[in-house]
C-alpha cells in the first residue's frame, strides 16, 4: 500500500482517542518503531491509524503505593532517567538499556512493546518478572490484565481492536531483591534478542531466595515463566552445580524456533548460560540488590 | 490525501502539505530541500537520517510527519552558523571521521545530541551514544576520536 492511502487521526485527548477507536478500524501509532517498519513492508492492512503523540495524559511515570504506573507514550529513555523507575524497577531499566540504540530509545514506547505481542520483546521478561498489569480501556469500558493473561501467541493478545492500552503497571520490586535481565543478540545495538531473561529473586536469608521469577523471551510464541527452574532456585544454597541445574531446567522449559538469527538448539543453550550467567553473578557479588530509599 | 504540518526546522518555522503517513525524512528530502537526512535502511537500523526531535536523536525514517506539529527539528544543515561548521562538524571532517560520507550527517546528529545533553562523556557514553549509527567505511575510531576532541575543549 503506498503511503498516500493511509488517513492518519491525531487527537489530543483520551477519550476523542477512544471515540476515534470506537469501530476498532484504526491502528494505534506511538513511537512507530514497529509500525513504521511494518508500513514500509506493507504489513499493516489497516488503512486508518491513529498517532497517540499528541495526547500528553498519556506520558507520564507515577508512584501508586505498590506500583509504577507507566502511560502509553512513555518512552524507553524516560524510564531509564526516571528516578522511580531505577529505585524500584531496576531489572526494567536494565532491559531498557538493552533496547535498540539510543535513537530507538528515544522514540520506543514499553506500551508499544507490549502492543507489538512479539516474543523477543526486551520490555516484557521484565514485566513477567515482576507482575504487571495492562490497563485496556475502550469507549465503553476499562480493565486490568494480568502481565500473564495478555498473551495469546505471536501478535495475538487479548486487547479488542476498540481498545487502546492505556496504561502498563510495573510492580515494585522490593529492598533486598535481587535481579538480572540477560540479552543475548547478534550484536549489542539494534539487534533482536536471540533469546533474553529477566528474573527477580526474593531473599530468605543471605543469599537463599524464597521467592523467584525467570521470565524468557523468544524460546516461545509469548515471553514464558520458567516454573521448574524458579521452583529450583528456593531456599537452598545456590552452589555453581545448584545453578547449572537451574539453568538447564529453564532450558528444559523452552521450546524455541529455528529461524534466519539462530536454531532452536542455539537457543535452547544460550537460554541454560543466561541463566547460570545472571545467577553467578548475584551469587558472586556483582550484583547488588534493590536499596529502595537511595539510587 | 495530504495534511498540513507546521513546525520548527532549524530555527525557522516551516510549513509542508503531505501525506499524513509520510516519513519526516521524505518530507525533508523531498519536500524542504533538506537532503542531509539520508535513507539507508529506512528502518531504524542504519542511523544515517538522525536528526534531533525536540533535543533528542530519532531516526526520522521512524517519524510520520503527522508526529511533528509544532515540534522542534534539528538538521545537519542548521549547526552551520554563518558559513561555520559546527564543531563536531569540523572535528569529524579534521579527524578524518568521513569517508565516503554518506553516514555522517547522521553521527554529527547522534554525536550532537550527546554533547548537548553531557559535555564532556566518556569514551563508553559515546560509543554508546553513536551505536545506533552504522559506518561502513568503519571510520568508529576517528569519530569516537573527533566526539572526544569537541568534549576536551
Ligand atoms: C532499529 C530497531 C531496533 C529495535 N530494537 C529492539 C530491541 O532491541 N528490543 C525490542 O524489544 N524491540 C526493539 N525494536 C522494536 C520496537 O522499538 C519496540 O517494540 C518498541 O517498544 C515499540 O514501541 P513504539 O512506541 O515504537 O510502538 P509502535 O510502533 O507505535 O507500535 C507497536 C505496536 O503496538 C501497537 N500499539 C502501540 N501503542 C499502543 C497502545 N497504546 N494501545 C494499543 N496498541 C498500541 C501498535 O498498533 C503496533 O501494533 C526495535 C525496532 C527498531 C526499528
Amino acid at each position: 500500500m503506498k503511503v498516500s492511502h493511509y488517513t492518519v487521526h491525531s487527537p489530543r485527548t483520551i477519550s476523542e482517542a477512544l471515540n476515534i477507536l470506537k469501530d476498532g478500524a484504526a491502528r494505534p501509532i506511538a513511537g512507530g518503531t514497529d509500525v513504521m517498519v511494518q508500513i514500509k513492508d506493507d504489513l499493516v492492512k489497516e488503512t486508518e491509524l491513529l498517532n497517540l503523540s499528541y495526547i500528553m495524559d498519556l506520558n507520564y511515570i507515577r508512584d501508586d503505593g505498590d506500583f509504577i504506573r507507566v502511560g502509553a507514550l512513555t518512552t524507553y529513555s524516560d524510564l531509564i532517567r526516571s528516578r522511580l523507575v531505577n529505585e524500584y524497577s531496576p531489572v526494567l531499566v536494565e532491559a531498557a538499556r538493552t533496547v535498540g540504540a539510543v535513537q530507538i530509545q528515544n522514540r520506543g514506547t514499553l506500551a508499544g512493546n507490549v502492543g507489538n505481542a512479539s516474543p523477543a520483546g526486551d520490555g516484557l521478561p521484565p514485566l513477567f518478572a515482576t507482575g504487571a498489569k495492562v490497563k485496556l480501556q475502550s469507549e465503553a469500558s476499562e480493565r486490568e490484565v494480568d502481565i500473564g493473561d495478555y498473551f495469546l501467541g505471536v501478535r495475538k493478545t487479548v486487547r479488542q481492536p476498540n481498545e487502546l492500552i492505556t496504561e502498563v503497571s510495573v510492580r515494585k520490586m522490593k529492598p533486598g531483591d535481587y535481579y538480572f535481565f540477560k540479552k543475548i543478540g547478534l550484536r549489542s545495538a539494534n539487534a533482536i534478542s536471540l533469546v533474553s531473561v529477566a528474573a527477580v529473586l526474593v531473599p530468605a536469608e543471605v543469599l537463599t531466595f524464597k521467592e523467584a521469577r525467570i521470565a524468557m523471551g523468544a524460546v516461545a510464541p509469548t515471553v514464558i515463566r520458567a516454573k521448574s527452574a524458579e521452583a529450583a532456585i528456593l531456599n537452598c544454597q545456590l552452589t555453581d552445580e545448584k545453578m547449572k541445574e537451574v539453568g538447564r531446567l529453564a532450558s528444559e522449559e523452552a521450546h524455541p524456533i529455528t529461524d534466519i538469527r539462530a536454531t532452536a538448539e542455539y537457543r535452547k543453550q544460550a537460554i541454560a548460560g543466561a541463566v547460570y550467567e545472571g545467577l553467578y553473578e548475584i551469587v558472586n557479588g556483582f550484583r547488588s540488590p534493590v536499596n529502595g530509599s537511595s539510587v | 490525501m495530504e495534511i498540513e504540518v507546521s513546525f520548527v526546522l532549524n530555527g525557522k518555522r516551516v510549513t509542508v502539505k503531505a501525506p499524513p503517513a509520510k516519513s519526516l525524512l521524505r518530507v525533508l528530502r523531498e519536500d524542504l530541500d533538506i537532503t542531509s537526512p539520508k535513507p539507508g535502511c529506512e528502518a531504524g537500523e542504519c542511523g544515517a537520517c538522525t536528526v534531533l526531535l525536540d533535543g533528542k536523536a530519532v531516526t526520522s525514517c521512524l517519524v510520520m510527519i503527522s508526529q511533528v506539529q509544532d515540534r522542534e527539528i534539528w538538521t545537519d544543515e542548521g549547526l552551520v552558523k554563518d558559513g561555520q561548521l559546527d564543531p563536531i562538524q569540523k572535528a569529524i571532517a579534521e579527524e578524518g571521521g568521513s569517508q565516503c560520507g554518506y553516514c555522517t550527517p547522521g553521527f554529527v546528529m547522534s554525536a550532537k545530541a550527546l554533547l548537548n545533553s553531557n559535555p564532556h562523556p566518556t569514551e563508553k557514553e559515546i560509543v554508546e551514544s553513536i551505536s545506533g549509527n552504522i559506518c561502513r567505511c568503519g571510520a568508529y575510531p576517528r569519530l569516537v576520536q573527533a566526539i572526544k576532541k569537541v568534549a576536551n575543549e
